[in-house]
């Protein structure tokens, strides 16, 4: 009985030997990080649907290295422990040559490390710009970083909208801190004034002590970098009830669909700096037309930077012809003048693929496409 | 003048939330000897029942708040039913793992079946708020105010001077001398998980305009409201009330005049201290357990 039960055990483990090298053969993996679940598993259902249709495309077209790509999701719980958790059971599946990870600095900053030791690239969202100016060859950065978005609201507002005298409101993570801190550069530098700083911690459920310091620090303009958009819908509609009508630039989540639904006219008038806007080129709106048919929601940017990491991802790895680490890094350094959803990418040094944002404007809750502000450097 | 009237009227807003959901916490704790960790949860199926009915029914709003509110009662009764009662010969700890347990689980059955979107729910009132002098009276902040203010009363009136009120108080009391009296104490119990849903729900209908309608929004709230009844002094009605509003009130000041990042520690800090120097809180006995 024992004998035959050895024999059966080890025949199933041949059996499933064989049928995991047989998916082997047909697939090739992306690991993906994303938010399912937590405060961040709104924008988190935007980004697997973003990555899932540059899949569907690429495999339409033949797929990578005449495999059929297949995404490998992992939860991250928008918390750090869950990022690097999420991580870790991707990298420990040898199969996977790359990964598309979160759109969230602080999960990005607490992956690094291990995507160091796991020495294989993995496309990032996040927008903190340490994160490629940290000695990590391995992230891939598929949105401008927050000095992009910090010079162009700075560039827009000093010299567009002629305002000298700025409040900066910002969350007190990763991202926000950062973005602050390169906005409050890049107004020195343009020789404009910081009046106040507000931070506050993400998830607040009131804003009246925000609002009423802003308005008695006699501004001239408001910029914000706000990571939620529950936060930014909360903080909208107490502005403007505590009587704070200034003009106001806000980093990304401003002019998320997510935002405008739930702040309604509250945010009116506002103008936004976005990497990702419909009409910003063909490449955007393409991508905007088949998101609407596929899923019937408007796109943002949470689903267009991964559409955008996937499909470079995919090109670089058909460029490369290998999934060698090495060979893909390779590749997507040379990546030059392609034209993606969030803009065209050229990879530089750092491993940032792009370089600049679109300003957009609230017309009474439809956002319109204001210009394209690119930088050289 | 005006910037301090601003504040204590938000302090005294979100203080009242906070001191519902801690009203829901210290009835449950005096009737079972437990903790609920999933009484901010309530607040949050209670919100999204709202959205339910008043949203996506289009049902009138009072409607629609009733019906929440009657849902609410049954859900607490259900709750009643498969987290505690089959526990309810256990001691303290599996009971409040089961609770926590519900949490995760009704928070992650709302995910699945709602989505991660979060939902906004128009105002309940009217008008947006009023101007007075310099002070902004947001209406829902006003209706918040009210409402708690009204459920304080009947809350009194019922408990002091009806026969189911004092039937519910001398099971909280002491369940074998209750049970010897005739009175049904399991179906005490039972009213006390429905009357700690319908608070913990109402507390979210009323905060839903203002935080929009999530998964997580029971959360922040309940870990708030839990610190609001120790302060006050843990299974006291009065204390979680007063500790509910001084929170609300710490935090906002705190927030204005110290630092705003740090708002939530003004809290908890405040918890601290009267975990070191009074940790029955203000209204609590200094003997935990009645003879």
């Amino acid at each position: 009985m024992t004998k035959y039960g050895l024999t059966a055990l080890l025949l199933c483990g041949a059996l499933t030997l064989a049928a995991s090298q047989s998916i082997a053969a047909e697939t090739l993996k992306i690991g993906v990080v994303a938010p399912v679940t937590g405060p961040a598993a709104e924008s988190g259902r935007f980004q697997v649907n973003g990555a899932k249709l540059a899949a569907e495309e690429v495999n339409k077209a033949g797929g990578v290295l005449g495999k059929q790509l297949e995404l490998v999701i992992e939860d991250d719980q928008t918390t750090n422990p869950g990022a690097v958790l999420a991580f870790s059971k991707l990298a420990g599946d040898s199969d996977i040559p790359a990964f598309i990870g979160s759109i969230r600095s602080t999960q990005v900053h607490a992956m690094a490390p291990d995507v160091i030791k796991t020495g294989k690239p993995m496309m990032i969202g996040g927008t903190d710009p340490k994160l490629t100016h940290m000695g990590n060859p391995w992230l891939f950065r598929f949105r401008p970083n927050d000095t992009y978005s910090a010079r162009v609201i700075a560039e827009y507002g000093v010299n567009v909208l002629k305002r000298k005298k700025w409040a900066i409101v910002h969350s007190t993570d990763a991202f926000g801190t950062a973005g602050k801190n390169a906005l409050a550069d890049q107004l020195k530098a343009l020789g404009a004034e910081t009046v106040i700083t507000q931070g506050y911690t993400n998830n607040s459920q009131d804003f009246t002590p925000v609002a009423l310091a802003v308005k008695a620090a006699g501004a001239e303009i408001l910029s914000s970098y706000v990571t939620f958009e529950t936060d930014q819908g909360i903080l909208a509609k107490q502005m403007r009830q505590l009587g704070v009508d200034l003009p106001w630039i806000g980093s990304t989540t401003i002019s998320t669909t997510s935002a405008l639904r739930l702040a309604g006219p509250a945010l009116n008038g506002t103008w936004g700096v976005t990497d990702f806007a419909e009409k910003s080129s063909p490449a955007s709106e393409a991508f905007s037309q088949k998101y609407m048919a596929a899923y019937n929601t408007k796109a943002d940017v949470f689903s267009a930077w991964p559409y955008d990491a996937v499909t470079v991802l995919a090109k670089a790895i058909n460029d490369a012809g290998s999934t060698d680490p090495e060979k893909i890094r390779a590749a997507l350094m040379a990546i030059s003048g392609f034209a993606g959803a969030e803009g065209t990418y050229d990879f530089d040094q750092n491993g940032d693929g792009l370089h600049g944002y679109n300003i957009v404007h609230n017309d009474n809750g439809t956002i319109v496409f204001e210009r394209r502000i690119d930088f050289k450097d | 003048m005006s910037i301090t009237l601003q504040l204590l009227f938000t302090g005294l807003g979100i203080g009242s939330i906070y001191a519902l959901v801690a009203l829901g916490f210290v009835l449950i704790y005096r009737a079972t000897n437990v903790v609920n960790f999933a009484q901010g949860d309530f607040s949050m199926i209670g919100a999204f029942l709202m959205v339910v009915f008043a949203v996506d029914m289009g049902l009138p709003y009072w409607l629609s708040a009733v019906i929440a509110i009657a849902a609410m009662a049954g859900f607490g009764i259900l709750f009643n039913y498969g987290v505690y009662y089959p526990l309810r010969h256990r001691t303290f700890l599996p009971v409040v793992i089961s609770t926590i347990g519900a949490s995760i689980l009704l928070q992650n059955g709302v995910l699945a079946a709602y989505g991660p979107h979060p939902q906004s729910l128009p105002a309940m009132l009217p008008f947006p708020g009023i101007a007075v002098g310099g002070v902004f009276l947001d209406s829902q902040y006003l209706l918040i105010l009210a409402v708690t203010g009204a459920m304080v009363v009947l809350q009194y009136l019922f408990f002091e001077r009806t026969m189911l009120g004092k039937k519910l108080q001398a099971t909280s009391q002491d369940k074998e001398m209750a049970s010897l009296l005739g009175i049904p104490v399991a179906l005490m119990i039972g009213i006390t998980f429905a009357y700690s849903a319908v608070l913990g729900g109402l507390a979210g209908i009323l905060v839903a305009p203002l935080l929009f309608v999530s998964i997580n929004m029971g959360s922040t709230i309940a870990l708030k409201a839990f610190a609001a009844s120790i302060i006050g002094g843990f299974g006291d009605v009065t204390g979680a009330i007063v500790g509910g509003l001084a929170l609300g009130v710490v935090e906002t000041f705190g927030a204005a005049y110290i630092s705003v990042p740090y708002k939530d520690g003004f809290a908890f800090l405040v918890l601290f201290l009267f975990l070191m120097v009074r940790p029955q809180g203000v209204f609590g006995e200094k003997v935990a357990e009645k003879a």
